[in-house]
């Protein structure tokens, strides 16, 4: 028979440390498996987390981790919003792009047929808005089919530069849902300078006709900012400039530069501090848009179907979260 | 709004100010708000709530018998966990050394807990007296391992189980709560037996004086027992503390505690 004591120094060692803190208890001899079942079932009688056994030691966790999804805000919880990137190529090359997209970018198309199914599953998969990106969307010929499949699904925003309403585009954007879907369209500030520093000579004065066009239409216009660290006390000038364009405060949306893609600086987004936001691309999921091209941050090759993509996504934060909780506790200050 | 209900608790467990900061944030915004305050051991808890300083004390039965002691009877209990109201203590042995009952103790070595744990000193004496061969026909062992905590840490309890696994005493009496965190006989088959359980008790409660009116407790009570572990928000302090559900008090369930205190010359105060 293994330590017949092994329980009683489990019942003294995990009752005295604080919730979800952890204690080691050593084993004692015996077979290693055996005493490794002990501890499992006294951790899953008592409500605890067998954290590891390894060379004889049980750590334990005191009661068990918080479920990291169920911390989260609601409307935070990966899945709630599917991101789609559209396309990758861009009339812009704006420097600070974080999927590196320009008028250079292969298209990689995600095409009409995976958006339709993409966004029928979205519904099966609890999603309750469809976000669709590029790249420059309204460079695609067929962006109203993608669009009226998405809006035919869910509440849709589609993100854009708001530069090509005009001609075949701006009938094309004229077939789009006004009642489901949101126009998103970028404008880093309220003067051209700042904006076309970064997107390109004409590109602010050409986004706020976009905006106004996009009203005219009788469209829900949101604006989107990208704002470097030595702008951030330019908001309120900004926001000032926004009421002027009509744009209601909760779709005044500002938001820190990442460093990503073609940024040389910016706030760091690894998967340790960046709650997911499932995200499809042509090349499969991603964790976040803003890494939609990055290596590190890509989940899996496959797209279908997506209610697996969903699960493995929050599989993976969870994972993520109980490993920085974990090695929380074990680093040492000397 | 009257002033907050002031809550008296040991600290017994690292978690104690969790519990208690979880349950003062359920009171918060309620028409019955409270902080609490905590000791080191019950009979400081217990002067506390004599001299006032206190509204209400989160009492172990023997805190309870000995304010009942100290004031006459004149004193209320409120409310207790629904496992309050079934607590027992356990008699265990090695398995298979031979112990079947009480009366087989006779001669032989029992480790009993601190004692002033009423499970696992006091009580068990009762039992023997009542029940089994008589107290002093059995060698006992006193590990008084964590005296003025009433036995909440369990620790005295764990070295009494350590002792009979060591062939220092032939059997151990310990609280039902202990010997549900080590698994009964069912996590390390072989290790101990259960021989002899008594009959359910009742163990912890909240206690005020007369000088708290029920104007005050009353809203504060009620609030208390609409704690729900259906709910997600309540359920993590319920867990933490041991309950599903918080009840009203069972005072006969005090009844054997009463008797044996008087019996064995407890004292009434500390």
């Amino acid at each position: 028979m293994v330590n017949p004591g092994l329980v009683l120094d489990l019942v003294q060692r995990v009752g005295a440390v604080p919730r979800y803190a952890t204690a080691t208890v050593h084993a004692g001899p015996g077979d290693p498996g055996e005493l490794e079942a002990i501890v499992a079932a006294w951790c899953a009688r008592t409500g605890n987390e067998l954290v590891s056994f390894d060379a004889g030691a049980a750590v334990v966790r005191r009661g068990r981790s918080p479920d990291p999804l169920g911390e989260l805000a609601p409307d935070h919880v990966p899945g709630t919003r599917l991101w789609m990137y559209t396309n990758f190529d861009c009339n812009l090359a704006c420097d600070y792009c974080c999927v590196r997209s320009s008028p250079q970018s292969a298209r990689r198309a995600l095409g009409v047929d995976r958006v339709r199914r993409l966004a029928t599953e979205a519904v099966a998969a609890g999603v309750s808005e469809l976000i669709l990106t590029g790249g420059e969307p309204f460079l695609l010929p067929d962006l109203d089919k993608l669009v009226a499949a998405c809006t035919a699904a869910l509440p849709t925003t589609l993100l854009t530069n708001g530069m090509l309403f005009r001609g075949r585009r701006l009938d094309i954007l004229r077939r789009m849902d006004r009642d489901r879907l949101t126009l998103q369209i970028s404008l880093d500030s309220a003067t051209a300078g700042p904006h076309d520093e970064h997107r390109g000579r004409g590109s602010w004065e050409r986004a706020v006709a976009g905006i106004r066009i996009a009203q005219d239409e009788g469209f829900r216009v949101r604006v989107a900012a990208t704002l470097p660290y030595e702008r951030s006390h330019q908001q309120s000038a900004f926001h000032g400039f926004l009421d002027t364009l009509g744009i209601a405060a909760t779709d005044q949306v500002i938001r820190a530069l990442a460093h990503r893609g073609e940024a040389d600086h910016g706030v760091e987004l690894t998967l340790e501090t960046l709650v997911p936001e499932v995200t499809v691309t042509a090349d499969g999921i991603y964790w976040h848009p803003v890494s939609a091209d990055h290596e590190d941050q890509f989940v899996t090759a496959d797209i279908f179907p997506l209610d697996d993509a969903i699960t493995e996504v929050r599989r993976r934060f969870t994972e993520t979260r109980a490993r920085a909780t974990a090695a929380a506790q074990w680093f040492p200050c000397a | 709004m009257s002033e907050p209900l002031i809550v008296g608790s040991v600290a017994y467990s690292p978690n104690i100010v969790t519990i208690w900061e979880g349950i003062r944030d359920y009171f918060s915004g309620s028409d019955a708000e409270m902080d609490f305050v905590l000791f080191s051991n019950y009979g400081r808890q217990v002067d506390a709530l004599l001299a006032g300083s206190i509204d209400l004390a989160w009492n172990t039965n023997l805190a309870w018998v000995r304010t009942v002691a100290q004031t006459d009877g004149a004193c209320r209990a409120l409310a207790m966990r629904d496992t309050d109201t079934v607590f027992q203590t356990v008699f265990v042995a090695r398995a298979g050394a031979g112990i079947g009952s009480l009366d087989d103790l006779a001669g032989r070595r029992l480790a009993l807990g601190s004692k002033d744990s009423a499970q696992a000193a006091i009580l068990p004496v009762h039992y023997l007296d009542h029940v089994g061969p008589g107290a002093d026909q059995v060698q006992l062992t006193r590990i008084d391992s964590d005296v003025g905590k009433h036995g909440d840490t369990g620790r005295s309890e764990l070295d009494a189980l350590r002792a009979v696994l060591d062939d220092e005493a032939d059997a151990a009496a310990i609280g039902i709560n202990t010997w549900e965190a080590i698994g009964r006989e069912e996590l390390m088959p072989g290790a101990f037996e259960a021989f002899w359980e008594s009959p359910p008790y009742s163990h912890c409660n909240f206690t005020a004086l007369p000088h708290v009116p029920e104007e005050r407790t009353d809203p504060w009570l009620q609030h208390l027992l609409a704690m729900d572990w259906e709910n997600p928000a309540h359920r993590p302090i319920l867990e933490m503390e041991g309950l599903r559900q918080w009840v009203s008090p069972q005072l006969d369930g005090y009844d054997t505690l009463f008797a044996a205190v008087e019996e064995q010359g407890i004292s009434p105060r500390w």
